[in-house]
């Protein structure tokens, strides 16, 4: 009774089963030969896996009897896959690494510092843009180069037709014009949103709470990392643009609603008209061109809040850079990769990466905005909106810090918690963890 | 299927065990062949099933970041989670609601599923692969298609429901539907019941039919008197297959929403997952004194289910 029915259920399952299942990519050059075969993880998707394939391939041109593994993962899954390999003692030989993980990685020394190795090939920390090279630092070593720039994360690009079509001349410069802005480009009926002005919500980086509270002159937390500072005014009126902006917006469910049709890349909001200003960041311009070569728009520096300034609009943030884990099977090796994925200017490594995709260089030496010797025409708006970016520290607690922020933010635009009551909260528990961290690792 | 199983379990129990020495040479040979052949099975249960199951227990006990030895705490841990973790009551209330709901739906339309397809309608294998093989596609192609579905705006399901007269529901972004979204969702399933209960009601002999029949016994009577009582052997089994799973949903939860909104989908072991892989420093000890705790809770259920089985399943011939 069963029989026809179960072999034909049979043969689709064993079709859908050989479906790749992994979201993961690998691929090693089948001509390079080398004795040293280097593992080397990375999170560069979409349009930047073939150049990653390039330079990887020139690193291996420029280093004979070093083969390269050149593995792309998802980011979601960063740590778990590089703290599951570590514990295994099997970790990759490089990885690419946020610079908001550092703090636990390096108090615990799971990470090789770089010192050593920097002085013996001559590499000099001036070599970086300062900033760039402070992400890299904990108690006093060098654990990581930098690779991309952790700032330009936050530009605001905006859709310079549906500004003329809503009559705006001028891009806003503060919160109050941001707001006025952002209603008059709302196109919807009240109920359900047609486009959004602005996301509020939606900013890269820091995340969106502290990208305004930036913009607003207020830091989270105080230089030394030991406390949490968000309980005033000026992280106060950071939550009560964003409650307005979501107000303008009809409310918070309709704008996540409505972000749910975003995705990256050729579906990124800006591309797709959703939206006629985006907080993005720097690589926004490499997605637009690849996708959206006919879209017509501008960049501009975010608003500043009324306890701002007009110097002080973007924020550094974290980044990236390269790293070469404890218990990694070619540790000098390692390094020569890690030199030509954020040292090499003359080469296609470092410098010629980031040219490619257009995006500020954490590099003294290179200018990012130049693209096979023509520099971009945007290059002197980017970076001048650049130039305003702010450090904002990151914590040795970052991800729960970020979790717990982000849920502050829901309590106040749900309208479950009171503006004072959900700060208070907020950096209390914070507080929390960061004591419990320096009590350990301190 | 079910009903054969309740048989051999049955005289399983009731057969003396006997000693090696009692053994002929040929059902010693066979006994070691036996061996030999489930030798892989017993090893990967040891090392990938037993080891990591003490282990976790071990390390609920202590601090443990992954990359330093872990330090005992005692039961520190264990008096966060009941004390100071809003959360895990949060993600508990969550996951009990996942539970009662996606285990209800399966049951009630993979019976349902089965009964029709246990009919002489044409194409037969083909509805049966068709409800079958969304429960053999990857989560996360899952997770993606079903994330268009339920979109609030282009979303079919919205799309669907407005023929009804019904205004657009912002599934994942309202914390009043994103559950139910999942259990929507968790429909994806129902196949796997289905089989199962598709097994159960070909091995109901034709026979008490035609006894029914003959006594005058409408389709419902005959289904209510011969069909649901000689299932329940198969409906326990996919009771307890689908409370023991729904406990511990998790990728499609990771991937849709991460918990959002207003942690209206964070489950229980979303929560665990983020102790142990997402905060740094990691938190294994917690997290494996979480997972001990949903063992526990998922442990005291299957019992409760099992201790009542005798009461309300019921095996062909007599047999409990």
């Amino acid at each position: 009774m069963f029989k026809r029915s179960t072999l034909l259920l049979l043969a689709i399952v064993m079709l859908v089963a050989m479906l790749p299942l992994s979201m993961t990519v690998s691929a090693q050059n089948p001509d390079c030969e080398g004795d040293v075969t280097l593992t080397y993880w990375h999170h560069w998707g979409g349009n930047r896996i073939p150049l990653q394939e390039h330079q990887v391939a020139a690193f291996e041109d420029a280093h004979p009897g070093i083969c390269v593994d050149n593995v792309f993962l998802p980011w979601d899954n960063r740590l778990q896959n590089l703290l599951a390999a570590i514990a295994a003692g099997n970790p990759p030989d490089v990885t690419m690494f946020g610079r908001q993980d550092l703090p636990f990685f390096a108090a615990t020394e799971s990470i090789i510092p770089l010192d050593d190795y920097m002085a013996a090939d001559g590499v000099d920390p001036a070599i970086f843009h300062p900033s760039e090279f402070a992400g890299t630092q904990f108690n006093g070593k060098t654990w990581l180069l930098p690779l991309p720039g952790g700032g330009a994360y936050n530009i605001v690009w905006y859709n310079t037709d549906h500004f003329a079509e809503a009559g705006i001349e001028s891009f806003p410069q503060t919160w109050d014009e941001m707001l006025e802005a952002a209603e008059t480009l709302r196109l919807g009926d009240g109920e359900f949103l047609e486009r959004m002005g602005l996301n509020a919500q939606s900013t890269s980086g820091a995340g969106a709470f502290l990208t305004w509270l930036n913009a607003n002159g207020g830091d989270w937390i105080t230089p030394d990392l030991r406390t949490i500072t968000i309980n005033n005014e000026a992280a106060a009126q950071a939550l009560e643009f964003m409650q307005a902006m979501a107000e303008i917006n009809y409310g918070i469910e309709e704008v996540n609603a409505f972000w749910e049709m975003a995705g990256e890349f050729d579906q990124g909001p800006l591309i797709q008209g959703l939206v006629s200003m985006e907080i993005n960041g720097s690589w926004t311009l490499f997605q637009v061109e690849a996708h959206a070569e006919n879209l017509n728009y501008d960049v501009a520096p975010i608003p500043h809040g009324p306890n701002g300034s007009a110097d002080r609009r973007g924020s550094a943030h974290g980044g990236w850079g390269y790293m070469v884990p404890k218990n990694a099977a070619h540790p000098d090796e390692a390094w020569k990769l890690v030199k030509w994925l954020t040292t090499e200017v003359e080469g296609d490594g470092a410098c010629w990466f980031i040219q490619q995709q257009q995006r500020p260089s954490p590099l003294v030496e290179c200018n990012g905005y130049e693209k096979d010797g023509v520099v971009h025409p945007r290059a002197e708006s980017l970076l001048g909106v650049a130039a305003l970016d702010y450090l904002v520290p990151v914590s040795p607690v970052q991800p729960e810090a970020t979790q717990i922020i982000n849920r502050m933010v829901e309590d106040v635009l749900f309208g479950d918690s009171s503006i004072e009551d959900a700060l208070a909260s907020a950096e209390a528990e914070i507080q929390a963890l960061l004591n419990a961290f320096w009590e350990e690792y301190g | 299927m079910a009903t054969a199983f309740g048989s051999q379990f049955s005289a399983l129990r009731g057969r003396r065990r006997e000693r090696w020495s009692d053994l002929s040479p040929m059902r010693k040979r066979e006994a070691k062949f036996g061996l030999l052949f489930i030798a892989p099975w017993i090893v990967g249960v040891l090392l990938f099933a037993l080891f990591p199951f003490v282990a976790s227990f071990v390390l609920s006990f202590t601090k443990y970041n992954i990359v330093a030895p872990p330090e005992w705490v005692g039961a520190a841990h264990y008096e966060h989670i009941f004390t100071d973790d809003p959360l895990f009551l949060k993600s508990l209330k969550n996951t009990a609601v996942y539970v009662g709901g996606s285990v209800a739906i399966r049951i009630i339309l993979g019976f349902a599923l089965a009964l029709l397809l246990n009919t002489k309608v044409r194409l037969l294998g083909l509805w049966r692969t068709l409800f079958y093989v969304p429960s053999v596609v990857p989560i996360v192609a899952l997770s993606i298609v079903w994330l268009y579905v339920l979109n609030a705006r282009a979303g079919l399901l919205n799309w669907f429901l407005g023929f009804f007269g019904i205004s657009r529901i912002r599934w994942f972004a309202d914390p009043d539907f994103a559950m139910l979204a999942f259990l929507i969702m968790s429909t994806t399933w129902v196949g796997v019941t289905m089989v199962i209960f598709l097994a159960g009601l070909q091995g109901i002999p034709e026979e008490y039919y035609d006894a029914a029949k003959i006594d005058g016994a409408n389709m419902a009577q005959r289904l209510w008197r011969v069909t649901i009582p000689l299932m329940t052997p198969t409906i326990y089994l996919n009771v307890l297959i689908n409370i023991i799973g729904a406990f511990q949903v998790f990728t499609q939860v990771f991937i849709m929403t991460g918990g959002a909104p207003r942690d209206a989908t964070r489950t229980y072991v979303l929560h665990l997952f983020d102790h142990a892989f997402q905060y740094l420093p990691p938190q294994m000890g917690y997290s494996s004194a979480l997972a001990w705790i949903l063992f526990m809770i998922i442990f005291a259920f299957t019992a409760v289910i099992v201790a009542s089985s005798q009461r309300w399943v019921f095996y062909q011939g007599g047999e409990e």
